[in-house]
């Protein structure tokens, strides 16, 4: 036992989980402590300030190179965290799928990460980082690849600047199964939910309908849109003919995007739109789990 | 149809070597020794000051300690000043008393005296072993030897006897010694004024 140990017991910082330590729920990890959210688009960085209590600022986003918005507005924003610790939130160049017959064995969704080739079969891919949800009622099941080069050199980029990566997750997939866990709350068949989820982050799409119990269909785009959100409309907008009339849309935003109702409106006439947006939304997420 | 949207999927590079937090039931370790830390200050503390209290007691007995020792000696030295001068007027009153027999001796000795005659010196001394004896020595201021012969007949009258008396004479002075020696038995005695 070294004296670092003895330090780490009388400061109580070896009853809490390690820093980098990703099973172990973010506010476990900094309790207290300030830090930074970044969301990294293809050419865009965007960062939102955590404070010590959890609450969130206003989020930032520069539309340019991250590396370069980085050169010029890291210390500035490191100066919002303690210790330079951040979350990350890749928005680009990932992949969300519908997959069916999965590997459902206990302990596969661990396995993913350690051994994905056993979980994934055929559908592996070399060089990739795999994440899944299960629909508990079908076979299908949601899953969210990443290029493993590219989280490496986010890492390498932000360590580059001061910053500790403390969780890097896709953004989109955090909403996604959050507005599937918020709408999905009756156990086995009970009560199902006909819906068509729409999911929108830092430029990211991704759409899923569900009809009843079954994931019926799912489509994911990155880089979509920025300021100008009409260009979502034009994505969804071929799911309008192939759901039934009664089915309405559950909409959920990373921050409450202004307009996207209207273009949803224009583009699903007549459907019930269940908006679950609120304000850092995305940051109490990734936050409080 | 439940999901549980509380697991955050991290691709984050996993850092080998993560351990896993201490079990809570642990925490009472560094709590204990918080609480021996504390309790070790507040009975230092609590100790330190009847330390403190104790010394200045101390202090405070030995100063009242070193007054009354001052004030023994002094009652002391009172105390001896006072038993010498109860001894010396124990001893006076013993000589007083003692001498009584003889004053009315010396008070006849003493008017014997006539007017061309004066006392010099006068001893009157009782022998212990034999106190009916008593040894006189006088010296009479005086040119004839007359002055002798009365004093000696007044001496005769308070029925003492003179033995082995010797007398010189010379240049207005006369020195008489003699032993005298009680004749009879009753004697006039003057009351004892302490009474």
């Amino acid at each position: 036992m070294t004296s670092a140990d003895l330090k780490s017991v009388l400061n109580f910082s070896s009853f809490r989980p390690e820093a980098d330590d990703p099973s172990a729920a973010w506010k476990k990890r900094f309790p207290g402590k300030r830090s930074v959210l970044f969301g990294v688009g293809r050419a865009s960085l965007s960062w939102q300030a955590i404070g010590k209590g959890g609450g969130t600022e206003d989020v930032e986003t520069v539309r340019a190179d991250p590396k370069e918005i980085l050169t010029s507005s890291a210390a500035s924003i490191k100066d919002k965290t303690d210790d330079g610790w951040c979350l990350v939130s890749m928005n680009t160049r990932y992949t969300i799928s519908l997959e069916n017959n999965l590997s459902r064995r206990p302990g596969s969704e661990e396995l993913l990460k350690t051994n994905a080739r056993s979980v994934l079969g055929g559908r592996y891919e070399r060089g990739k980082l795999y994440a899944m949800t299960h629909n508990p009622e079908t076979n299908s099941s949601l899953l969210v690849s990443f290029e493993e080069d590219q989280t490496r050199r986010a890492e390498s980029m932000f360590r580059e600047f001061g910053f500790h990566v403390g969780r890097m997750c896709c953004g989109t997939y955090v909403l996604l199964r959050h507005a599937l866990s918020v709408t999905n709350t009756s156990k086995g068949s009970d009560k199902p939910l006909s819906t068509l989820y729409v999911v929108l982050c830092e430029g990211a799409v991704c759409a899923l309908v569900q009809d009843q119990d079954r994931w019926l269909e799912l489509r994911s785009r990155t880089d979509v849109y920025d300021a100008d959100i009409s260009a979502v409309g034009d994505i969804l907008a071929p799911f309008h003919a192939r759901l039934a009339p009664e089915v309405g849309i559950t909409l959920i935003c990373d921050t409450p995007l202004s307009g996207i109702e209207e273009v949803l409106s224009l583009h699903f006439p007549g459907r019930a739109i269940t908006d679950l947006s609120k304000p850092g939304l995305l940051a109490g997420l990734v936050t409080q789990n | 149809m439940q999901i549980s949207g509380r697991f955050i999927d991290d691709f984050k590079t996993d850092r080998k070597g993560i351990t896993p937090p201490l079990p809570t039931i642990l925490r009472l370790v560094p709590i204990l020794f918080y609480c021996a830390i504390a309790i070790t200050l507040l009975l230092s503390s609590v100790f330190l000051l009847q330390y403190r209290i104790a010394t200045q007691k101390r202090d405070g007995h030995r100063a009242q300690s070193g007054s009354l020792e001052t004030q023994t000696t002094n009652a002391q030295s009172e105390r001896t000043a006072l038993e010498t001068q109860i001894k010396k007027a124990i001893d006076l009153q013993n000589w007083v008393s003692g001498s009584r027999p003889l004053q009315p001796l010396i008070v006849e000795i003493s008017r014997s005296m006539g007017p061309k005659a004066n006392i010099i010196d006068l001893a009157v001394v009782r022998d212990e072993k034999a106190p009916a004896q008593v040894a006189l020595s006088l010296k009479i201021g005086t040119d004839s030897v007359r002055q002798l012969d009365t004093t000696l007949e007044k001496i005769a009258l308070q029925q003492y006897r003179a033995f082995s008396p010797t007398q010189t004479l010379g240049r207005g002075e006369l020195d008489y010694r003699a032993t005298l020696v009680r004749q009879g038995t009753t004697q006039t005695v003057p009351a004892d004024p302490v009474q």
